[in-house]
């Protein structure tokens, strides 16, 4: 591949990464394993990047390569360390009982999304990132009323943990 | 307020935290192997269909001169004649299949593809078995139809022996061997589908749950 398009690849997406940074922050709990997803998911855009007609935003675009990755395509490396066990962890706080203070309030909702399916956390990005049901919808490959179905679910879910 | 809009809040705000990679660390990954599994489907279809390819030269000669005196010569010409052009059209098909795996579809499009890139090949593994099954059959059927020739083919030295006794020997040996060879294969696809595909077809059946 020549290296203008590498050029203008690597410009692009140094303005952007932060969406991937946000993926792995769904996806992934400890910096390892965020550093490798991201590795992964940088490559497989270069992959794609000849493809790329700009006929939808590059943000799009990277929306989807990304939660594809992590969802489908990514296998996690063996240096990666094992996601280690939440509900031990979400116990132990809850039972110091801390002030509802919002960061703690905060990261326990990551750790609660991080309970959460692979589908289900592309829901929770993407309802994060203020993309409607249609484009929920598109990403993900379901309708949109079962997109608003799952996404209430989710909701309840997460109550649930947070709330048990 | 829900949660999830309280994190919303925070969301945007994160940014400032990343660490923003520099033109050569970026530049670093992009030079790095993918080990997506897209990849490792691909590596590991290959290397069925080679296997599968090169298990006929394996054969020893000696298997040849057993087709050769049961009068099969000529069966197993157009058998092999067959057999490369369903392989042919099963490369063609792989190749079709795995073509159009494209990263930017929808997620439940996508898997949906690897997934029928992935069952192309298990139809080509299926193929093989059923296809040695069968022949195997046939070439039973005919030798244990005539004792002369089971005999005759499986004794060629004739070695004085009970007959009926060879022929629960050779019965014996065949469904040893049958019982073997599936169960390595079962222990392949456990090793293979377990391995690789089971966060997919997880996913794949939770999104199929979901359009329902």
């Amino acid at each position: 591949m020549n290296k203008e398009l590498e050029h203008k690849f690597i410009s692009e997406f140094q303005e952007n990464q932060n969406i991937i940074h946000k993926v792995c922050r769904i996806y992934t709990n400890n910096q390892e394993a965020h550093n490798d997803l991201f590795q992964e998911i940088t490559i497989q855009l270069w992959k794609a990047y000849p493809k790329f007609r700009g006929d939808s935003k590059l943000s799009t675009w990277m929306y989807r390569i990304g939660l594809n990755t992590a969802i489908t395509l990514y296998r996690k490396s063996k240096r990666t360390i094992q996601t280690q066990d939440f509900d031990t962890v979400l116990h132990k706080i809850k039972s110091t009982d801390y002030d509802n203070t919002e960061e703690e309030q905060l990261k326990l909702m990551y750790k609660a999304i991080h309970q959460l399916s692979d589908i289900e956390k592309a829901l929770v990005f993407l309802y994060l990132e203020d993309k409607n049901y249609k484009e929920i919808s598109e990403t993900i490959g379901i309708s949109e009323v079962n997109a608003r179905v799952k996404m209430n679910r989710i909701k309840t879910r997460l109550r649930t943990i947070l709330n048990p | 307020m829900d949660e999830l809009d309280i994190l919303k809040k925070d969301w945007k705000k994160q940014d400032a935290n990343f660490p923003k990679l520099s033109y050569d660390e970026i530049y670093k990954i992009i030079h790095k192997k993918s080990s997506s599994i897209v990849k490792w489907i691909f590596i590991i279809c290959i290397a069925e269909f080679l296997f599968w390819g090169f298990i006929n030269l394996l054969i020893p000669e000696s298997f040849f001169t057993i087709y050769e005196k049961l009068h099969l010569k000529a069966f197993l010409k157009i058998t092999y004649i067959f057999h490369y052009a369903v392989v042919v059209v099963f490369i063609y098909l792989f190749y079709k299949n795995y073509s159009s795996i494209c990263v930017v579809d929808s997620t439940s499009l996508l898997m949906k593809k690897i997934i029928k890139t992935r069952k192309t090949v298990n139809y080509y593994v299926y193929y093989n078995i059923i296809m040695t099954i069968i022949l195997s059959i046939i070439v039973n059927i005919i030798m244990f139809s005539d004792p002369a020739l089971l005999n005759e083919v499986m004794n060629p030295k004739h070695v004085p022996i009970d007959e009926t006794k060879f022929f629960y020997i050779v019965l014996t040996v065949h469904i040893v061997g049958l019982l073997i060879m599936s169960g390595l294969l079962w222990l392949y696809y456990k090793l293979v589908y377990g391995i690789l595909l089971r966060k997919l077809n997880k996913n794949y059946k939770e999104l199929e749950t979901l359009n329902i």
